[in-house]
């Protein structure tokens, strides 16, 4: 049971009517069975029965009330019953003579107990007219002034009495409303303390297991580096795959060391360059700004750096810089996650030694068919026949193609290596295309193909030629290859605003339309080129693509199976052909 | 003076058997004198010191000493001033053309070539407007 519960039952402030009831009730009977027993001191039977009948109905609705509390607020009413009743009795019992003159003091004792001043009042009004009334109504002249001084006496020290129990009992209502109040707040304080208490548990448990958690992270990633630094980019936090990747402990750096130290001073120097010398630069740390100038203006910022040992030995890594911040996110230092590239490089150089390796072994024995056929064909002691002539034609087809395969694959090698170089100059496109209409002819008149080409000069562009040459080359060889005999070819070169546009159609066998998102992928191959048995490997339009972005262009394509087909390049313009 | 100009010499150096017999009926096509053939880069070096040839056509990627490597040491040696160097290569990139006339080498041609082209190309390289002073 808690505190506030138990004050708030002792001090109980409402006994029940009846309870308050029962002292009038029991001395009256106490005085009635008196009077039953000395029958001398009744003056007025009819007083005494009223009085007793009037004690009746006091009780009556004191019990009433209490098992009705919601009409309580006429609780007055009973022991006002009880003066009259109490007033009878003693009228009937010999007035002023009476012996029970003193129960008067009951009633009036329940009057002065309840709050407020004016109950005071009450209680004097009552007790003037048990005491007071009857005397002066009832009595001679003689006797009446001393019987109504007697009992006005009386009423006074009464309304007196009535006065200091209404004081004392305001006084402890006080105290104990004081009392109540302070127990409740106890008890709210007490109540929020727990809750407090039982909140703070529950954070510090969320707490430690987010530190297990972290501490957990932490430990097991090994593959990476993770540092983290203050602005300045002292170092306060160095995990398991920093010590492992860089050879050294967290506690020979932590606090110790700047994380540049451990980057290569001629590739900050760079960096820091290619940024114009960013602020924040010191004599300490002069590399340090550019190596978190990106993460500082608010990205996360993922680049190569090499990172150098404490023994000298050096490794590339990708590295990601990003801010750490405080509260109010503000910045106050970085994070530094490092992933080692050495094995990423070596792969990288294993597969352009490969793509060398294979495009220099091919390309030998390519130069000596190609050679040794050449000088075949141009033996002036042995001249050859018209059949030998064709074969030789068809070996020499073929030899070629493979030196085209070869050269793709060297070719693709090199764009996703990023090792692609542009010879790049201010030309017009319409000798390139030209060119390459007029190297397709033969094969067009082979295939039955009739090949047309509309060429308006649109303008300059800069470009490199023979790439430029190589992707028309692909675009009309691979238009020829998708027509049937007696389809047509139209090659057209005209110019926009703002671009130059080179466009091959066909009226071939199309592509369909779920297919046409995947045409510039690596060894792609459409379902209508495989039904159809068109020779290839699928490296042209991966080719061509990549060498119209390269030059700042656009590939786009359109198509519709069994209709044909439309491939265009733009190029942007460098200059209008009318300047 | 001599009364016909003596025909230039030249030589010729590739790992390849086959290429070298192609380049040699090249150089013979195109009226040169071929002095002589190395299979790899120190053959080649050991016959250019001895023969002081007026031209090299050498294959790039060979065993020993490579085509640039030879082309530099020619170049670097004074008794060989009159000695010029024609690389071949199956590389197609721009920066090994590039890396070749650094070392100083003449002209570059790539693999797989024109037997018929290479020996109009001699016979340019000979003239004597292209001679060297």
């Amino acid at each position: 049971m808690t505190i506030a519960a138990v004050v708030n039952r002792l001090a109980d402030p409402n006994p029940s009517p009846l309870l308050k009831q029962s002292p009038t009730t029991v001395l009256f009977g106490v005085a009635i069975v008196m009077v039953a027993f000395n029958p001398v001191s009744v003056t007025s039977l009819g007083a005494v029965v009223a009085g007793t009948i009037a004690a009746i109905l006091a009780t009556v609705l004191a019990g009433v009330l209490t098992a009705i509390p919601t009409v309580a607020k006429f609780v007055l009413l009973v022991p006002a019953i009880d003066l009259i009743a109490i007033g009878f009795l003693r009228y009937g019992t010999g007035e002023s003579l009476s012996i029970f003159s003193s129960l008067v003091i009951l009633p009036i004792i329940w009057f002065a107990a309840e709050e407020g001043r004016e109950h005071i009042w009450f209680a004097f009004i009552g007790t003037a007219i048990v005491l007071i009334i009857p005397a002066v109504a009832g009595q001679s002249d003689s006797s009446a002034l001393s019987l109504m001084l007697r009992a006005a006496f009386a009423a006074v020290v009464f309304t007196i009495a009535a006065a200091v129990i209404n004081e004392l009992s305001r006084q402890a209502r006080l105290r104990l409303s004081s009392v109540r109040r302070l127990a409740e707040e106890r008890q709210r304080a007490l109540e929020s303390n727990e809750a407090r208490t039982n909140q703070l548990a529950a954070s510090e448990a969320s707490l430690r297991q987010a530190q297990r958690m972290f501490r957990g992270v932490w430990g097991a990633v090994t593959q990476q580096a993770v540092i983290g630094t203050d602005l300045t980019g002292l170092i306060d936090a160095w995990n398991p795959g920093a010590a492992l990747m860089l050879r050294i402990d967290a506690a020979e750096v932590e606090d110790k060391r700047h994380v540049d130290e451990f980057h290569l001073a001629d590739e900050l120097e760079d960096r820091a360059r290619e940024l114009r010398y960013p602020a924040g630069a010191t004599v300490l740390n002069p590399g340090f700004s550019a190596l978190v100038e990106e993460a500082r203006l608010g990205s996360a910022e993922v680049r190569e750096w090499t990172y150098r040992r404490a023994d000298g030995t050096e490794l590339p890594v990708e590295l990601s810089v990003t801010p750490r911040l405080d509260d109010a996110d503000e910045t106050v230092g970085y994070l530094f996650v490092a992933h080692d590239r050495t094995k990423a490089h070596e792969v990288a150089k294993l597969k352009d030694d490969f793509v060398g390796l294979i495009s220099h072994e091919l390309r030998t024995p390519l130069s000596s068919i190609l050679g040794y056929l050449e000088l075949m064909r141009d033996d002036d002691d042995e001249q050859l026949t018209e059949t030998q002539l064709q074969y030789l034609g068809v070996a020499e087809r073929n030899a070629h193609r493979l030196l085209t395969l070869v050269g793709d694959l060297l070719f693709t090698a090199q764009v996703e290596s990023g090792k692609f170089n542009l010879e790049t100059h201010v030309q017009s496109m319409s000798p390139i295309v030209s060119a390459a209409v007029d190297s397709a002819r033969p094969a067009a008149v082979r295939a039955g193909v009739n090949l047309i080409d509309e060429i308006v000069d649109g303008g300059m562009v800069r470009g490199d030629s023979v790439r430029l040459g190589q992707a028309c080359d692909n675009l009309i060889s691979n238009a020829i290859k998708f027509t049937p005999a007696g389809g047509t070819v139209t090659v057209t070169l005209g110019g926009e605003a703002t671009h130059v546009v080179v466009s091959v159609s066909d009226t071939g066998m199309g592509i369909a339309e779920s297919e046409l998102d995947q045409l510039f992928s690596r060894f792609f191959r459409a379902s209508t080129a495989t039904r159809n048995a068109v020779p290839g490997v699928g490296l042209g339009l991966t080719i061509t693509k990549a060498i119209v972005t390269a030059h700042g262009g656009e590939m786009s394509v359109a198509s519709e199976e069994g209709a044909g087909t439309n491939f265009s390049m733009k190029l942007p313009i460098e200059q209008p052909v009318w300047v | 003076m001599t009364e016909a100009p003596q025909k230039a010499t030249v030589l010729v150096a590739d790992d390849d058997a086959d290429i070298r017999v192609l380049v040699g009926i090249a150089v013979r096509k195109s009226g040169l004198e071929l002095v002589g053939a190395a299979a790899d880069g120190n053959e080649a070096w050991q016959l250019v010191s001895a023969l002081k040839p007026d031209l090299v056509v050498t294959d790039v990627s060979m065993p020993g000493l490579s085509g640039l490597e030879l082309c530099q040491r020619i170049r670097a040696d004074g008794e060989l001033s009159g000695t010029r160097v024609v690389l071949l290569s199956a590389a197609v990139d721009e920066g090994a053309h590039l890396a070749g006339l650094d070392a100083g080498a003449i002209d570059y041609l790539i693999k797989p070539f024109s037997p018929r082209e290479l020996a109009e190309r001699l016979v340019e390289l000979t003239q004597p407007t292209t001679a060297r002073p």
